[in-house]
């Protein structure tokens, strides 16, 4: 799985990682189980500090996303918890998306469209 | 006997400039990804970019090809010359004066650098990394590297111990030669292991979404450098044992310069094999090649020095020739940066100084 990460972005990079791991789990790239690279190593292969990989780790963590124990270092979560709700926070996300989209004369149906794709 | 010193300073001055001008100043410029350390730029290629990007690559490409040249030419002259202090002195001014086959390549650099400002090509700042190639991809078998300068380390205490008198014979040359060609050496490949490993160790470049295609790409490379590096160990450790049993044999100089020629073609021929599989590797991948690397120009000081304080990786690809060289933001890169500018500066007033109180002579 390939990670792109913006430096001119608004997007803190440990948001950036995090993102695109949750997007990963999601779309199979990164399987259940699958082992992630160490703090260290990532850190390293990004050229970041490693205290903001940690960050990420930490955050994908809380989440459920991950789980991380000192022997086996971070894997993707085998059952991720699935609440069925969405948070205030995505909501807020999906309801400015859709703003900008529909002052963009984008129509319901491409965006209907796109959700199917990327569901 | 004489004669031998300028064929194997000719040996390793002209191939190395000749090479340089080659790796640095390269035939096709528009088909390839960097130009002088710029990344190359669809903008460079069309209306007036295109004229003012022919006319910065042509000149840096001339003035690159007249200083290779004037060495050429100066080595060549300087073979029929007699080999007095001066001539010494001469020659080993011709062997810095190699680094000055690059001044064109930063030229070109800086020109391409503001060319890049007046057609408005912002910077993307986009790096991509292969989540599943992290710390995966090395191609360096230690024990290869390492066996080689345990021979070299062993030849070198055949030889201090020789010296010494331990096994009460005595060589034919004269006392402390062994140890001191042996300790020179041993230096080398007290270099040579560090480097290996942090070019093994360097960035997984990504061509490609598919992480087979990157992590082949990286292997096949990294391989390339481990080949290089252990190819050098074993002439380095075979050379200077050979060179120990020779000298206990004889005293004879020219059988001694004789061997150092063989061992500089050997190494000359090494770095060459080198080279050309690099680019065999950089060609075989370029069809692979889907992602556009991150535009990180700024940071190369030159095109040749790399100088990113936000960047915490200490050794990453160089831009002129083939390998890797240091991050000069990184501490350690720092350290490496003052010792290297120490020892380069401090050997050439040295040499000009035991050559104008009469200390440097055949």
């Amino acid at each position: 799985m390939i990670i792109r990460i913006d430096e001119y972005s608004d997007v803190p990079i440990y948001m950036q990682i995090r993102n695109q791991i949750v997007m990963g789990i999601s779309s199979g790239e990164l399987k259940p189980g699958e082992q992630l690279p160490t703090v260290r190593a990532l850190a390293l292969e990004i050229g970041i500090n490693t205290m903001t990989v940690s960050k990420t780790y930490q955050l994908l963590k809380q989440e459920g996303y991950i789980m991380t124990d000192r022997k086996n270092g971070a894997r993707v979560r085998e059952n991720i918890t699935q609440s069925g709700v969405m948070s205030e926070e995505n909501k807020t996300e999906l309801r400015r998306i859709v703003s900008e989209a529909r002052l963009s004369g984008v129509g319901k149906d491409v965006l209907k469209k796109l959700i199917d794709e990327f569901y | 006997m004489t004669w031998l010193i300028k064929v194997i300073m000719f040996v390793c001055i002209v191939p190395s400039a000749i090479l340089m001008y080659m790796l640095g100043f390269s035939g096709n410029p528009g088909k390839k990804k960097m130009i002088f350390g710029v990344r190359d730029n669809p903008k460079f290629h069309e209306g007036k970019g295109q004229e003012k990007f022919d006319a910065i690559v042509s000149s840096a490409r001339k003035g690159g090809l007249i200083i290779t040249a004037i060495v050429v030419i100066l080595s060549i002259v300087m073979l029929f010359l007699p080999v007095t202090g001066g001539t010494l002195l001469a020659w080993i001014l011709l062997v810095f004066a190699l680094f000055l086959v690059a001044a064109p390549y930063g030229k070109g650099n800086m020109e391409l650098k503001n060319l890049k400002k007046e057609l408005g090509i912002t910077k993307s700042g986009v790096t991509y990394t292969d989540l599943k190639n992290t710390n995966t991809v090395h191609a360096l078998k230690l024990a290869w590297i390492i066996l080689p300068n345990v021979l070299a380390l062993l030849g070198t205490i055949a030889a201090v111990l020789t010296d010494f008198g331990v096994f009460g014979v005595t060589p034919a040359v004269e006392k402390y030669a062994l140890t001191i060609m042996s300790l020179s050496f041993l230096f080398i490949a007290a270099i040579i292991i560090p480097i290996a490993v942090m070019m093994d160790n360097t960035r997984n470049m990504v061509i490609s979404r598919d992480s087979s295609i990157n992590a082949n790409y990286s292997r096949a490379k990294k391989k390339t450098w481990a080949d290089m590096f252990i190819a050098m160990s074993w002439a380095n450790a075979l050379y200077l044992i050979a060179n120990n049993v020779l000298m206990f044999f004889t005293d004879s100089e020219a059988a001694v310069l004789i061997s150092t020629l063989g061992y500089t073609a050997v190494i000359m021929v090494v770095v060459i094999i080198g080279v050309i599989n690099q680019r065999q590797v950089e060609s075989r991948y370029a069809r692979d090649t889907e992602l556009e690397l991150q535009d990180d120009d700024d940071n190369w000081i030159l095109g040749m020095f790399y100088y990113n304080p936000n960047d915490t990786r200490l050794n990453v690809e160089k831009r002129l020739g083939y390998g890797a060289t240091v991050n000069f933001a990184h501490p350690a890169g720092k350290v490496i940066g003052i010792v290297s500018a120490i020892i380069l500066i401090g050997s050439l007033i040295l040499i000009i100084y035991l050559s104008f109180t009469g200390q440097l002579a055949v």
